[in-house]
């Protein structure tokens, strides 16, 4: 561990724009929300050149740092200070034109606008004379700009229609379109494949060639370590740890990161159903069939695909973003129509019922996004929790919900989920993605389901909590549920599955069991090879 | 177990029993300041104008709220949606005007009458609904070309003529008070709104409107039956509009083919002031009551100050426009964006 110490490039010189460098620091932030102080003198240094990763928990101050940075939030003690001058209080825009430019965690592109329109957004070129817009002119060298980001699409294309890593490498190009020097990522990665990811690091090397100077947020230890020059560890709003690539270890980051050791992605707690410490799951693994999917299409994105999950198994379905693993699960929870197929659980023909009928029928799906289609976040805790079962709950004369019974099943429930709150009564959006995440789990196994399908169960989740939610999952396959676990991190299906399913282009390609799950054979299926 | 085991999951039944209170307390607050501001307006008006203050003006300005009160309450049904309709003014001028001819030609009675206005607006209620809830069009779309059309047929049912002699029977329960100040009419119609606020808040189809309003996807999402809570909401606007109608009759004791024209506006003042939000999932039942009668009192009083009547459309604007920005500034934001404060975990112990 080294702290930075001044080598400073440029900051004996004027500053004067030509001798801008990109040397940003964020000398002893403190910053406070609602009394609740998120940051206590961070000081955090990017230098050109350099790749800087923040690492933390959910909730550690990572993003505020480079909200602040970004001219978002103002800090409340402290200073911003560029190639050694100070900055006043910035706006984003004021920011921008300073060459900082902060990549959010879900681009912000206009969907129906053309991927040229929103690289010159607010500064359409327009033609001499006219005052018309230059259409020809700008789509030329939008060419160019997206080609050297490594995104290759037609210009006029409408930015909602590109996947999520085009549109962060969108956004790219638009900060460099903008000239900007300094380029903040907030967890590009989290939404990406690992095949996405490595992409977006490959035009991280080059701009870091170039001399950019960039930052980023991640929660994948691996890729911080892969592709960080430097890394600084936050934790509780302080900065815990500062390294330099190669001098600290996954374990001392995680130490660092949680001020604790962890003994997680263990692969050998699983070694197969049965022998496994994984409690009360019996031999085999084999209860009767629950989940039984029948040649399900709905084209584009589903064709054909055929899974079966039985009580007490945990089944995966591993897929690139875009191979139809959530369009499937949607698919058998009514939520797009199936062309041709059939969907049965416990036996019970559900093809193409709506989700009101999947759940009544025992079939839940814990969404993909959870803050879009899951959570109610300016509702508390026992009203997001009991959002599915409002016709079963507890009722004085047959009518009146009794919100005092409705409270403790919320609460029980949210114990044995291990909710961590002040109370149910909290709003939800008070909570940590971690425990949302676990409040939703609540939500669905009140409905007391037999299958569960569940959507990247772990996204967005701190380390800590990621282990909860999986022994919470074996716990229940346990009990006797059908589980479904659709993730993009293989590591997370390895650790979890009996068995997955791989997907690719809403096909099912292949399928393995046990000690069979490797990263290897995986990373090969979904991917298309053999 | 692998982190912050001895961390307390969630607090014990009687720790969220007390908060459940300041809950309660918060969700109530915008009705307790309304409240104050009524106290307010009456007290200034009374310096002013000592007439003000006496039982026949009080009780005047309850009859005159229920009119208002009624469509307000249909409205936040509506709003509490994430919905709106522009229509409840004319659906409640449809009502007053047919309910008014049978009484007025036929000598129908109170009791009837009620349910004819009632069959009225649930009828003029479904065509917003099935427009809404089942052709999906935008709301604001949809009521406002029912409006038009609705009013429209004002027109062709009145055919020139107008309502303009309510028997005393009828008219009395808007003058009669029971006690000073407190009209018939208010403590009949009270238990409307009780049951309203119980539906609301202790039902299914109340919990349903609360969450569709919130976010209708992740509603739908949680096995909530979207379309058909919104088509109920409209309906029940339908409803309560009808309801006004009779109301109207009984305050005004006459309907005429422009009636309601200009209410839809002050049924969403009513509501807004009251703590309904126009985005959806938040507000209630009362909220409605007493924000009509703070509107009701402050129009009464800008004419007690001499304020010429004229100037009574462009106040009820002034009111709603700042009810939406007290709104917007002081409540919350809905904004999907993710830049609130990191969150804060203080139940958490420090490793």
């Amino acid at each position: 561990m080294t702290e930075p110490d001044g080598e400073h490039r440029s900051s004996s010189g004027t500053g004067l724009l030509a001798e801008r460098t990109g040397d940003y620091e964020a000398r002893g932030i403190t910053k406070s929300f609602d009394e609740v102080t998120v940051l206590r003198d961070v000081t955090v240094r990017f230098r050109p050149g350099e790749v800087h990763a923040l690492v933390g928990e959910n909730g550690a101050g990572k993003s505020t740092v480079l909200k602040l940075m970004a001219g978002i939030y103002h800090p409340d003690a402290g200073s911003l200070v560029l190639d050694g001058q100070p900055l006043p209080a910035l706006n984003p825009s004021q920011a921008q034109r300073r060459g900082i430019y902060l990549v959010p965690q879900e681009p912000r592109l206009m969907p129906d606008l053309s991927v040229t329109e929103n690289l010159y957004l607010g500064a359409l070129r327009t033609r001499r004379g006219t005052g018309t817009v230059a259409w020809r002119a700008m789509y030329d060298t939008t060419e160019g700009l997206i080609s050297s980001v490594g995104l290759r699409v037609d210009p006029r294309t409408a930015a909602g229609r590109l996947s999520l890593a085009q549109q962060q490498l969108l956004e790219c190009a638009r900060a460099l379109s903008h000239g900007c020097r300094i380029i903040f990522f907030d967890e590009p990665t989290s939404p990406l494949t690992a095949h996405d990811a490595e992409k977006l690091f490959e035009l991280m090397n080059q701009l870091r060639s170039e001399g950019l100077t960039l930052g980023f947020i991640s929660h994948r230890l691996e890729e911080v370590q892969e592709i960080g020059d430097r890394i600084t560890v936050l934790r509780d709003g302080a900065v815990v740890a500062r390294a330099e690539r190669g001098t600290l270890t996954r374990d001392d980051l995680i130490r660092a990161m949680i001020g604790r050791q962890l003994t997680v992605m263990s692969r050998s707690r699983r070694s197969g159903p049965g022998s496994g410490p994984g409690e009360t799951r019996e031999s085999g693994g084999t209860g009767a069939v629950m989940l039984n999917v029948d040649q399900l299409s709905s084209p584009p994105q589903v064709n054909g695909m055929s899974v079966q999950v039985r009580a007490r198994e945990i089944v995966g379905l591993a897929g690139l973003v875009g191979s139809g693993r959530t369009e499937f699960a949607e698919t058998i929870f009514g939520i797009r129509a199936p062309v041709s197929g059939t969907v049965q659980v416990a036996g019970r023909d559900i093809t193409g019922a709506s989700p009101r009928k999947c759940i009544d029928a025992g079939l839940v799906y814990l969404a993909e996004d959870r803050g879009r289609s899951g959570i109610f976040a300016d509702v508390d805790i026992t009203r997001n929790e009991t959002a599915a079962i409002l016709p079963r709950l507890p009722r004085l004369a047959g009518i009146f919900i009794r919100p005092r019974l409705e409270q403790e099943r919320a609460r029980d429930a949210a114990q044995r989920m291990d909710v961590r709150a002040s109370s149910v009564g909290a709003a939800m959006k008070t909570l940590s993605g971690g425990n949302q995440q676990k409040a939703l789990l609540a939500r669905w196994m009140l409905a007391e389901p037999r299958v569960a399908v569940l959507d990247e169960p772990t996204r967005g989740v701190d380390i800590g909590a990621k282990e909860s939610i999986y022994q919470i999952i074996e716990k229940l396959a346990g009990e006797g549920l059908a589980v479904l676990v659709i993730s993009s991190e293989l590591e997370d299906l390895i650790r979890v599955c009996d068995r997955v399913y791989a997907v690719y282009e809403g096909r099912i390609v292949g399928e393995l069991t046990g000690p069979d799950i490797t990263p290897d054979a995986l990373g090969q299926l979904v991917v298309g090879a053999s | 177990m692998t982190m912050a085991k001895d961390a307390e999951p969630v607090v014990s039944a009687r720790q969220a029993a007390s908060r459940r209170w300041d809950v309660a307390w918060l969700g109530r607050r915008r009705e307790v300041l309304v409240a104050a501001a009524v106290i307010i307006v009456i007290a200034i008006s009374t310096a002013v104008h000592s007439y003000f203050w006496s039982s026949a003006n009080i009780s005047f300005i309850f009859a005159d709220s229920i009119v208002v009160a009624f469509l307000a309450l249909g409205e936040s049904f509506v709003m509490l949606g994430r919905g709106i309709d522009l229509s409840v003014g004319a659906i409640m001028g449809m009502s007053a005007i047919i309910v008014g001819f049978r009484i007025q030609n036929h000598g129908m009675t109170l009791g009837p009458a009620i349910l004819l206005g009632a069959a009225v607006g649930i009828v003029l209620g479904l065509g917003n609904a099935l427009l809404v809830g089942v052709t999906r069009l935008p709301p604001i779309i949809a009521t406002l070309g029912t409006f038009s059309v609705y009013s429209g047929l004002e027109f062709v049912v009145t055919n020139g003529n107008q309502v303009d002699t309510i028997p005393n029977s009828i008219t009395n329960l808007g003058v009669n008070t029971v006690l000073p100040g407190v009209p018939v009419i208010l403590i009949a119609t009270l238990p409307f709104f009780i049951v309203a606020a119980l539906v609301l808040r202790y039902t299914t189809f109340g919990r349903s409107i609360y969450a569709v309003g919130d976010d209708a996807e992740a509603a739908y999402r949680a096995g909530i039956p979207v379309q058909r809570t919104l088509f109920l909401t409209y309906v029940i606007a339908g409803l309560f509009s009808g309801l006004a109608g009779v109301v109207f009759l009984i305050h005004t004791s006459g309907a005429s083919s422009t009636t309601g024209n200009t209410d839809n506006l002050s049924a969403i003042a009513a509501a807004l002031i009251g703590g309904t939000a126009l985005t959806g999932g938040r507000g209630g039942a009362f909220g409605a009551l007493i924000g009509s009668v703070f509107l009701s009192a402050t129009l009464t009083a800008l004419s007690y100050l001499h304020v010429s009547d004229v100037w009574q459309p462009a106040g009820v604007g002034v009111l709603v426009l700042l009810a939406v920005i007290s709104d917007s500034s002081g409540g919350r934001p809905r904004l999907r964006r993710r830049s609130r404060p990191a969150r804060s975990r203080p139940w958490r112990s420090r490793p």
